[in-house]
């Protein structure tokens, strides 16, 4: 198996493979496209919070200068079989049917010949409202006196869980789902020396990825349907499409160019079914780009607050773990009922217990739907348990990295019964950050300023449940390698990765494969590009797909040859044999006929099912960020300042190091922001930094002074060459370990985020009073 | 002064990547549309569209501005450098767009044109900036995927290959 040569392509410092494009400025994303005839679409958005639609009136508008449709609700039924949508529950319309649910929910929607056009008409709209009663969060959702946000609950469906998980839709008022996850005896607790109970709370960022959400959507003739989209998963998009409009997936075409970001925003419909409507009444291709404050009103993150209560021995050994999540669902279930799957399952983070019992509920409130967030659920559950961990440490006067070595999941042990092994040596990690950041030897902070350290370990299960992979390699008689696989380019490096692994098995230079343009039609199938899951799951994908073509080739060279296939080498597109050299070309032509042939591989992986495994799949693997942070708080402001973040993940090994550096970096970046400042902040159920200048999103000045990051290779992975996925881990333990650290510096306990100056003020001023 | 046409429009004349440019548009048109739209050139990314991210950064007299942002009025009689006008006649990439290809400063790219403007911006008024002054010019535009680090690396790359350049 090449496997044991010495890498050529893997892990070399190759540029990346869109490089050329995106330096350029050549690289064509869904917001540069453009067709013949294409109208443009514009959304008028609710001003209320929650209202009764009594009626829409757009009779002036139906005639406005370059207007060719308006659809409004209840004009749907006309166009749209089932004019729903949603992941696990189909309760968001299209466009609003008898009610509008938060501030920013669609009531109407215009295509014209322009946008200012079609802007102009949407304020020729009139909607008269009633206005219901606000539920702008979750305490608001759960209180007694607050009324259903859907009086009739949308169906849905709860998928099949393995030993110790399930699941129940519409469980109480306002709530669309709880999943929990138990293990072991709760009589565990009575053995326990000490109990603790915490609560924390998480606020809410939004992606702000560069690309808007936008597409360019064709009805074509004979009900045809084609869509260019910024989407991260256009497989299960195609089927929400075929569902909505009862069209039959093979007459529909969904194309993703390079996607500029999405952070998990950009996963099933968002402007997509609109615009498709439109494209239906008009008969004509139209765009639908939203701005940025729409986006901000379209997909966010999901606010929680958490409450923990952990069982543990005088020594520090933990026992047993109970908690109780809310997440802040926003007006539509999204995919709300997945993240609280995660954000459950994952309360416990990288350590053993012997009893776990994990409830997380999906509250819908009045504000913008909260959806998939890099992290996924592991970010809120990191924050809450990475705090509490520290906190029991302390209150038991144990150094908390210790008391973290002492419970860490070991190499190669099952992470909870029924899981795969632990694919890091977790320990490992943990000792690089701290000695990056010289934990445990303080170093003098400035008058006025008292200097902490603090640490943590972000865990999630890596590669998603039930993720289908397949791949396709062809390579021509000249050697030019095709590749086509439906894992999406949203900066993340899949195409070079992916690329590198068929260049490495087929012996060729990078250049040689092309990476194809993703069209569902033409592209083999894939669940979506998230859940850190290109290299681990996709990637097994390309590497048999790769792995056939080259034993195909080896074949056909060694029957030609006379030869055994044990004696040959494929390289560059030549047959090495000892120390002959044979192109293939002329072998290919000699073999087929002098039109040549095309050799095709496929490839698919998944996950197997295992219903001992608590999600019915064993993680694939195990996604992990450490985090050290050092920094010093100023007890008169409680202004903090970080001198020293040090993150580190493990790639198993990197197929690319710099790219996997950029992942971390960007991840880690991300994390500071959220533990920092990063938060929308709503007056009620109003967002009232919807916007770039009021949404702060870290810059480069908000570097910390020394920012390190470790790529470890430990080589444990699933993936091709031992390859982990990553993206994701280092973002989770950066508010948790600048939590510790804060506590470590001034030895108060914010248990909110963002870590903002007013709250650490605030907690010192209530410490020393 | 820009000269109102007879038909109401207005007629702009300014260097556009070392080219004399005459336009016919309307008082309203920011500079953003004019390229992408008007002009078809699509390598200018807009995504806030109100002067915070950077991603639409043009370089007017050698300094960056915010396209999304700037009236194509503004442009009379200057000098407007867009990432097209980056690269060498002959396709070669300039030193700042090598660094960045070979440091893998982005990830979706979608800052990277306004970045790369940037950066020359920078290089020209620092030849040899240290890092708190990269740190200073780099914050005014937004990347929301590489946490900066490689894109700091880049420029100092940039930089040397360009002293190397002049030196040799
Ligand atoms: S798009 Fe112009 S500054 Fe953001
Ligand atoms: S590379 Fe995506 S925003 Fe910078």
């Amino acid at each position: 198996m090449s496997e044991q040569k010495p890498l050529r392509v893997v892990g070399q410092p190759i540029e990346r493979a869109d490089a050329h494009a995106k330096v350029t400025g050549r690289a064509r994303y869904t917001v540069d496209l453009a067709k013949p005839g294409m109208l443009h679409a514009k959304v008028l958005r609710s001003p209320h919070a929650h209202a009764r639609v009594v009626s829409i009136d757009t009779t002036r508008a139906d005639t406005m200068p370059g207007v060719r449709a308006v659809a409004t609700g209840p004009k749907l039924a006309e166009w749209v079989a089932m004019p729903v949508y949603g992941y696990f529950i189909k309760d968001q319309p299209i466009l609003a049917m008898d009610r509008v649910r938060y501030e920013g929910d669609m009531v109407a929607a215009v295509a014209a010949d322009t946008e200012a056009q079609a802007n102009d008409a949407l304020a020729a709209i009139r909607v008269v409202y009633e206005e219901l009663p606000a539920l702008p969060g979750i305490d608001a959702a759960l209180d007694e006196e607050a009324p259903e946000l859907f009086p009739e609950p949308p169906r849905g469906v709860v998928p099949p869980y393995g030993e110790g998980a399930s699941a129940k839709l519409w469980p109480r008022k306002n709530v669309c789902y709880a999943f929990r996850y138990t293990t072991g005896e709760a009589d565990v607790f009575d053995g326990c020396d000490h109990v603790f109970e915490d609560e924390f709370r998480f606020s809410r960022m939004h992606h702000m990825h560069l690309e808007p959400f936008v597409c360019l959507a064709e009805w074509l003739e004979g009900d045809e349907i084609e869509v260019a989209t910024s989407c991260q998963n256009p497989f299960p998009l195609r089927k929400e499409i075929a569902r909505i409009f009862r069209v039959p997936e093979n007459r529909i075409s969904v194309k993703v160019p390079f996607v500029g970001g999405g952070f998990g925003a950009k996963n099933n419909c968002k402007t997509e079914p609109l615009a498709l409507v439109l494209s239906k009444m008009t008969g004509r291709p139209v765009r639908f780009c939203m701005t940025m404050e729409e986006a901000f009103l379209t997909n966010t993150q999901h606010a929680a607050v958490l409450k923990l209560k952990t069982g543990v021995m005088a020594d520090g050994t933990l026992v047993a773990r109970q908690s109780h999540i809310l997440l802040d669902s926003g007006a539509y279930s999204d995919a709300s009922p997945l993240v609280a799957e995660k954000a459950g399952y994952r309360i416990t983070g990288p350590y053993r217990y012997k009893h776990v019992d994990s409830v997380c509920e999906c509250v819908l409130t009045t504000t913008t739907p909260s959806g998939p967030y890099r992290g996924f659920g592991g970010t809120q559950a990191t924050w809450a348990s990475e705090s509490q961990i520290d906190m029991i440490a302390r209150r038991l006067g144990i150094d908390p990295m210790e008391m973290r070595l002492k419970n860490l999941v070991a190499l190669h042990e099952p992470w909870m019964p029924g899981e795969s092994g632990v694919d890091s040596d977790m320990a490992e990690g943990l000792a690089l950050v701290a000695e990056a950041i010289g934990y445990g030897a303080h170093k003098k902070a400035e008058p006025g300023w008292t200097r902490g350290h603090g640490l943590a370990i972000g865990f999630k299960d890596g590669g998603g449940v039930n993720k289908p992979a397949q791949a396709r390699v062809k390579v021509s008689t000249g050697g030019d390698i095709h590749l086509m696989c439906g894992t999406v380019e949203i900066g993340q490096g899949a195409r070079t990765a992916l690329s590198q692994v068929v260049a490495e098995i087929l012996g060729a230079p990078l250049k040689r494969v092309e990476y194809l343009p993703l069209d569902t039609r033409y592209t083999p199938f894939d669940q979506g590009t998230n859940a850190s899951s290109a290299i681990t799951v996709m990637g097994q994908a390309v590497q048999r797909a790769a792995v056939s073509v080259r034993d195909q080739v080896l074949q056909m060279a060694a029957e030609h040859l006379g030869t055994d296939v044990a004696a040959l080498e494929l390289e560059d597109w030549t047959i090495r044999h000892g120390n002959e050299a044979h192109p293939l070309a002329p072998i290919i032509m000699h073999v087929y006929g002098g039109t040549g042939f095309e050799f095709t591989g496929d490839g698919f992986h998944k996950q197997a099912n295992d219903h001992h495994a608590p999600l019915e799949t064993k993680s694939v693997f195990w996604e992990i960020g450490w985090a050290g942070v050092d920094l010093s708080v100023d007890r008169e402001t409680g202004q903090v300042k970080i001198h020293a973040l040090a993150v580190s993940g493990d790639a198993g090994r990197a197929i690319h190091r710099l790219i996997c550096r950029g992942q971390d970096e960007g991840a880690a970046l991300m994390g500071l922001g959220q533990a920092m400042f990063e938060q929308m902040i709503y007056d009620g159920s109003r967002l009232i930094n919807g916007e770039a200048l009021m949404y702060r999103v870290p810059l480069a000045e908000d570097l910390p002074e020394q920012f390190t990051s470790i790529l470890q290779e430990q080589e444990h992975g699933p993936g091709p060459f031992g390859a982990k996925g990553m993206g994701e881990g280092t973002m989770l333990p950066v508010p948790p370990a600048i939590a510790n650290a804060i506590q470590d510096a001034v030895g108060v306990r914010i248990t909110d985020l963002p870590l903002t100056p007013e709250r650490v003020l605030a907690a010192i001023i209530a410490a020393e009073s | 002064m820009s000269l109102v046409s007879q038909d109401g429009n207005l007629k702009v004349s300014f260097t556009l990547n070392g080219r004399a440019t005459t336009v016919q548009t309307t008082s309203t048109r920011v500079v953003s549309d004019l390229l992408r739209d008007d002009m078809n050139m699509k390598g200018t990314r807009v995504s806030c569209g109100r002067t915070v991210c950077g991603a639409c950064s043009v370089l007017v007299d050698g300094f960056p501005r915010a396209a999304c942002s700037t009236f194509t009025f503004e442009l009379e009689g200057r000098d407007v450098q867009t990432i097209e006008g980056v690269e060498g006649s002959d396709g070669s990439l300039d030193p700042v767009q090598t660094a960045f290809a070979r440091k893998s400063a982005f990830q979706c790219g979608f800052c990277t044109s306004g970045m790369i403007l940037l950066a020359k911006s920078l290089l020209a008024a620092h030849p040899d900036p240290d890092r708190e002054t990269i740190i200073a010019w780099i914050s005014s535009n937004i990347c929301r995927c590489t946490g900066y680090e490689l894109i700091i690396e880049a420029v100092q790359d940039a930089a040397k290959a360009i002293k190397a350049e002049a030196g040799a």
